[in-house]
């Protein structure tokens, strides 16, 4: 799907919603094919050698003794690790050996046994562009300076709460970090937790049960996923983005009611998230909050990847479509991507907050967020918020928006294949094929850049790519930098699929005359 | 939703364990678990000589504590072993939506026709063999990968209640008549018009390729979802 020519529910957005989902010629989705069927013969053929003898075994197997009980483990489910995952598995978990910001320190090892183990050869790959972390607003940082007030508290609270919110470990600096919270969305009050990851598992139970029903999107993420089934709720999905399923879903439900005896659900609860990571999307706002007002369901948006890296001023989608954050129900959002921390929060109106602080198993039975971690927070945000006298919050965040439009806008000409929205600082790439995969990142680092790709099962089989994180602490130059090494690689490689691309630089004619050759 | 059997996000999420009867217990069977009561499709039966106490076991409150360490733990261990950096896990299992991926089908006929053309390049086979044996390796090649290996090749989120059907069974999480499996039903017949027409309707070209055929397609019967015929290929 190209990008369309005018926008579909035009009164709803203030300013263009575009986003591009290309597809690419089917040649390319036969050689897919193809390089994962002679993956998976030589993945048989590798097996076969190991389980004659002729081939070394480095991976575990079991004992001549044990070998008559019922095995413990199925070896086809390790197949897809063993025979294609091991193969190039030094493109993921690199040990770096300083912090991630937007550029690091690269342990260089080398691998005598075709990856099944690695040793470090004791040198470092110094300055590696760093296209693969969170860090949209580029608070992945040491300066001693900016990490003064975090290394005070270091020193006043000491590391770690050991306690429960609701026991002893509600410290003065919880209530500062949630009004902050609080005041930087736009809504009543906050609660945050200690763990991105858990602030959904933990608190969709609490808001929904048995007799509710959860409409979450295709893509959602593990956390929104397991959140969902732990609360006992029926789950429906509708398709991604698509506010025609969601709409269908949602007639239906109200109509034919629960499955069996046919009598209202207690609550309809939409699931979706601000940025979606692997496709680099952005939520249909106003679309869905017409939706859920017509219908009388509630919202829950996740903004793990939108706080702090969309908007005019960073706080998150509500503010990118210019809505009223009082029209989405739960506001959650997590602290690792833009803040350069660990935990989450929810927000939302104070009887919920307050319900949550009660009912949420975070609450009641997790340890709550530690100190130095909240002061940090506190202090990206109040720089985000121009709290601390400086416009050197917003100017982080206007330097991302740049970096995401010049990267894509690049990107889109050089006539790759990228997914996702035009603002969206998560950048998919798409390579398709399973050997470029590893080629890709290989080649990367080779010029020194660092880039995060996936494959199957992650992603759809014919849909693997390298996504990058663009950050505000890029500069124009490393985007140059890597830029020009994707030019060239996408040629060495072919990677150039799209058949859309526009170019910034027509053909100039030099010749002021023209003539007929014979 | 009415019409629709089968569909895994139907219904209460709850999870029906089959637990053995106790002489079964002794020897470490697996325990199997089958989606909940909006289409049980994949019934397995157990041999002839046990029976199978059913016992649904729904996620009620008290269970929380420990559903919830267990799914940690998979998600955990899931995380380490593979390329799973951040993903979006509500496609449970992969393996359901190959098939109906965009060019496989195109991909699969290419594939025959390889298959095709390399067997014709062997200078000592007559068209009639060629074809025969198109078809002949075609279907044990189907029957292997679609009727025979069983589970996923990589780990799945749902601790593995894909690992005892077949990737025929596993195909859109057991919904029936898909288009998918009509493709995957309509070419060996459309092989096997072909290569009757080739063989000139010889009499023993003609019971070796119907006996193909049936070894193809009698698995591939609602009927037949999940049944193992004499316990082979349970486990």
């Amino acid at each position: 799907m190209c990008q369309k020519n005018g926008i579909s529910n035009g009164s709803f957005y203030k300013q263009p919603f575009t986003e591009h989902f290309e597809q690419a010629p089917l040649y390319v989705a036969v050689f897919t094919y193809v390089g994962f069927t002679v993956g998976t013969i030589f993945g048989y053929l590798k097996d076969f050698l190991r389980a004659c003898g002729i081939q070394k075994c480095p991976f575990a197997i079991e004992r001549e003794e044990q070998k008559d009980f019922v095995p413990l483990y199925q070896d086809f489910e390790n197949f897809y690790t063993r025979n294609l995952y091991i193969r190039i598995r030094d493109n993921w978990n690199r040990p770096i050996c300083s912090v991630p910001g937007p550029q690091f320190d690269l342990m260089e090892r080398v691998t005598d046994d075709n990856n099944w183990t690695f040793r470090f050869t004791g040198r470092t790959i110094k300055n590696v562009i760093n296209m693969g972390s969170y860090n949209y607003l580029g608070f992945a940082e040491t300066d001693a300076n900016a990490l003064k007030t975090v290394a005070d508290d270091l020193q006043k609270y000491g590391t770690g709460v050991c306690s429960t919110r609701q026991e002893m470990g509600n410290l003065d600096k919880h209530i500062e970090l949630e009004n902050l919270v609080a005041q930087f969305l736009g809504v009543e009050d906050a609660l945050v937790f200690g763990m991105g990851f858990a602030t959904n598992s933990m608190n969709i139970p609490a808001l929904v049960g048995r007799g509710c029903l959860i409409l979450s999107d295709e893509l959602n993420h593990t956390s929104l996923v397991l959140g969902a089934r732990l609360s006992g709720a029926t789950i429906r999905v509708f398709k991604h983005n698509n506010m025609q399923s969601l709409e269908k879903l949602l007639r239906d439900a109200i109509v034919y009611g629960q499955p069996r005896n046919h009598r209202a659900w207690r609550k309809i609860l939409i699931l979706v998230e601000g940025i979606y990571s692997m496709e680099g999307s952005i939520v249909r706002l106003p679309e869905v909050v017409a939706l859920k007002k017509k219908y009388k369901a509630y919202l829950y948006l996740d903004e793990a990847h939108s706080i702090g890296a969309v908007g005019p001023t960073g706080r998150g989608v509500v503010e990118y479509f210019g809505m009223d954050p009082d029209d989405v129900d739960v506001l959650m959002g997590t602290f690792t991507k833009s803040f350069g921390a660990a935990g989450g929060y929810i927000a939302g109106r104070k009887e919920l907050m307050d319900f949550l602080r009660t009912h949420s198993h975070s609450s009641v039975y997790a340890t709550s967020m530690c100190p130095p971690v909240a002061e940090q927070i506190v202090r990206a945000m109040k720089c985000v918020m121009g709290l601390d006298g400086t416009t050197k919050g917003l100017q982080r965040v206007q330097q991302l928006r740049k970096n995401t439009r010049y990267f894509r806008q690049r990107l889109h000409e050089m006539g790759f294949i990228i997914y996702g929205n035009d603002d969206s600082p998560v950048v998919p790439l798409l390579l398709y094929i399973p050997g470029k995969i590893a080629a890709f990142a290989r080649c990367m680092l080779e010029k020194n850049i660092g880039v995060v790709v996936v494959g199957f099962p992650a992603t759809p089989i014919t849909e693997s790519r390298a996504r990058f994180c663009v950050s505000a602490a890029h500069t124009r130059e490393m985007l140059d930098t890597v830029l020009n090494a994707l030019d060239e690689l996408g040629d060495f490689l072919q990677l150039k699929y799209s058949r859309n691309s526009k170019s910034s630089r027509p053909e100039l004619y030099d010749k002021t005359s023209f003539e007929l050759e014979d | 939703m009415p019409g629709r059997r089968g569909r895994r996000w139907d219904g209460a999420v709850r999870c029906c364990v089959v637990s053995c009867c106790e002489s079964c217990r002794g020897r470490g069977r697996p325990l199997v678990s089958s989606p909940g009561p909006g289409g049980a499709v994949s019934e397995l039966r157990g041999p002839e000589d046990h029976t199978w106490n059913w016992t649904f076991l729904s996620k009620g409150r008290g269970s929380d504590v420990i559903s919830v360490i267990k799914q940690f733990q998979v998600c955990l261990a899931s995380v380490g072993a593979n390329m799973n950096v951040g993903t979006a896990h509500s496609e449970v299992n992969p393996n359901t939506r190959v098939m109906n991926s965009r060019g496989i089908w195109l991909s699969y006929v290419l594939g025959i026709g390889l298959l095709h053309v390399v067997l014709l390049s062997i200078p000592f086979f007559s068209v009639p063999v060629v074809w025969t044996l198109t078809n002949i390796i075609h279907n044990m090649s189907m029957y292997i990968f679609l009727h025979t290996v069983k589970g996923t090749p990589f780990e799945t989120p749902d601790q593995g209640k894909a690992r005892l059907l077949t990737h025929w069974e596993q195909m859109d999480y057991g919904v029936q008549f898909t288009a998918s499996r009509k493709f995957l039903t309509i070419m060996p017949i459309v092989l096997y018009f072909l290569t009757s027409f080739y063989t000139k309707y010889d009499r023993i070209h003609f019971i070796i390729n119907t006996i193909s055929l049936m070894s193809v397609l009698i698995p591939k019967l609602p009927q037949l979802h999940g049944v193992r015929i004499f316990g082979i290929n349970k486990y």
